[in-house]
């Protein structure tokens, strides 16, 4: 090459790459962004987030004859087969009066959870190709990932809500703030998947862990019977109480169900746990930025 | 390989340059410089599987036992793929990378665009390096209608930017109707076709393209060939990863030669491309 170039290369070989290109106005890459840059670029990729997470759910039921109509039929199953076990087969009420109501609340709404989260750790993992061909902020992942749980919900809580009808109970104001509960869920969700999407980056294997976790977090969230009933108020009863799993569940039975009465301690914690998850979540998230799609 | 270089009038000219290709050759007027890229290294892990330990024979019974589960209980290996590659390029450069399968060629486009993380070394950019390619963003299971929407937005285009080249790429991708079909139901080209027209609708600073160009049939690919020209004129900086040394003469005026993860050569087009040919020729008779 030309003598330009030689110089070039030999100021390179010197160490004085930094000099070269400051004088040039290049800008360093593969660094992390600062917060406040990253933070709007996200926000100027609303849009796709939105439209990867409704594709995404819309794809989940584009192989069938019936299609879309999945999306209502599926959970119309599960609460069929529920309704069946405990209903009719059981038979029991374990403490509630309205055990059908709460066990349906219970089931969908942890579902919502596990499912936000199972896929929620997996962001980064199961789309390495996509992160190792564009360029984008990596928490879109995450975000697009649970957003497309909630968007999987919506029909589902129609169900629920008919069903919550059927079992008897009254139709009050309190039902307007169950969208605003599934809301502070959703944080929450969102949350929770960016730290597990961090370190299932880095640790493919808590992958398999995880089954165990949210396995754990069924029988201890008062999905299937109340806390207070089985396990009292004492320390262990209000620690399963408040952790928020159960939270989220008491807080969606409040807002349906008659024997449950809004509680402003458990809307407290229900807000708190979804900003204290949904703050440290990002943050924890975006301090290793610089480093997803390695492996 | 000399004695093919023209004698007399000619000898001032720009060495051999591809006839059938009038593509402008940027070469006298390089602006600026777009890219420094500095001691770059790139290690990847790779999980399941371990390189077996060096020679078993004078190891005892136990050590032995213990290299076997070695390679299958927390077998991760480092795989160094970019060793210390340093190079800078200029506005108005179109440069090739060769080299043999696994030398790393792909590995550093994808460092040197920042969507690899480095284990060392420094890349310095002016604006923005893009990929050419959004398939791993498409889902095949949608239309392709879907498809444009989600490819654009991933490569960074606003919606209504999307919008407005929305029949352009259909038009470029030649796919017609079948744009309301769900991408599945494409044939390989059909479906390679309107992931170039995609991914080729956003117009980077220094552009990034690996093998792209080696799909669709001759038609396609003259007008593909046409489109990365144009893109390259409104590039800076285009970078092309290829096997075929045909096509890197004829888009490239310099030649990066990556062997085992390092720079074995940095030049102008023709004699890289000499030299990498003279290295690749001698082997397959030996043996």
């Amino acid at each position: 090459m030309d003598d330009v170039s030689d110089d070039l290369a030999a100021r390179l070989a010197a160490g004085d790459a930094a000099a070269l290109a400051e004088e040039h106005g290049l800008a360093r890459i593969g660094s992390r962004p600062a917060l406040g840059a990253y933070i709007r670029s996200l926000w100027s990729r609303r849009y796709f987030i939105g439209v990867l997470a409704t594709s995404r759910a819309y794809a989940r039921n584009q192989n069938t004859y019936l299609g879309q109509l999945w999306a209502l039929l599926n959970p119309l199953l599960w609460a069929g087969v529920y309704l069946f076990v405990f209903g009719v087969l059981l038979d029991t009420s374990r403490g509630v009066d309205n055990f059908i109501g709460f066990l349906v609340i219970g089931v969908f709404m942890f579902r919502f959870t596990s499912s936000s989260v199972t896929a929620g750790a997996k962001a980064i993992t199961s789309n390495l190709a996509l992160v190792r061909s564009l360029h984008f902020p990596r928490a879109l992942l995450p975000m697009s990932i649970v957003l497309a749980e909630l968007a999987t919900l919506v029909p589902a809580v129609l169900v629920l809500c008919v069903i919550v009808l059927i079992t008897g109970e009254p139709l009050t104001w309190s039902w307007l703030l169950f969208p605003v509960a599934v809301i502070v869920q959703w944080v929450f969700n969102t949350g929770f998947s960016f730290i597990l999407a961090r370190l299932v980056a880095q640790a493919r294997d808590l992958l398999n862990v995880l089954p165990f976790v949210l396995r754990g977090l069924m029988y201890t969230s008062g999905v299937f019977f109340s806390i207070d009933h089985y396990v009292g108020t004492g320390v262990l009863g209000s620690v399963l109480a408040y952790q928020p799993v159960a939270v989220y569940l008491t807080l969606a039975r409040s807002c349906l169900l008659q024997d449950f009465p809004p509680d402003p301690l458990v809307w407290g914690f229900g807000v708190g746990w979804a900003l204290l998850f949904a703050v440290g979540g990002f943050l924890f998230f975006w301090r290793a930025e610089e480093k997803y799609g390695r492996d | 390989m000399t004695d093919q270089k023209p004698l007399g009038e000619e000898i001032d000219f720009e060495p051999d340059v591809d006839p059938t290709d009038p593509a402008p050759k940027p070469g006298a007027d390089l602006g600026g410089l777009s890219l420094i890229v500095d001691d770059v290294h790139v290690t990847y892990r790779v999980y399941g599987g371990r390189r077996a330990a060096a020679s078993g024979d004078e190891l005892s019974v136990v050590r032995r036992l213990l290299n076997r589960t070695n390679r299958h209980i927390g077998a991760v290996t480092e795989v160094k793929a970019i060793r210390g590659v340093s190079f800078v390029a200029r506005h108005g450069e179109a440069i090739g990378i060769v080299g043999r399968n696994g030398s790393g060629k792909s590995t550093l486009l994808r460092a040197v665009a920042g969507l690899l993380p480095l284990s060392g070394g420094t890349v310095y950019i002016s604006g923005e390096a893009s990929l050419l390619g959004v398939n791993a963003a498409l889902m095949k299971d949608l239309t392709g209608e879907r498809n444009i929407m989600i490819g654009g937005l991933a490569l960074g285009l606003t919606a209504t930017e999307v919008r407005e080249r929305y029949d352009e790429i259909v038009e470029f991708s030649g796919i017609g109707d079948a744009v309301n079909l769900p991408m599945k139901a494409y044939s390989s080209g059909m479906g390679a076709r309107l992931r170039f027209a995609i991914s080729s609708a956003a117009r980077p600073d220094v552009l990034m393209v690996d093998e792209a160009l080696a799909t669709g049939d001759a038609e396609f690919r003259a007008r593909s060939k046409q489109r990365i020209d144009e893109i390259r004129e409104q590039a800076g900086t285009i970078f092309l990863v290829s096997h075929s040394l045909a096509a890197v003469r004829s888009m490239c005026s310099r030649v990066l030669w990556i062997d085992k993860g390092k720079l074995r050569m940095d030049g102008p087009v023709d004699e890289v491309c000499d030299a990498y040919q003279e290295f690749t020729r001698p082997r397959r008779p030996a043996r």
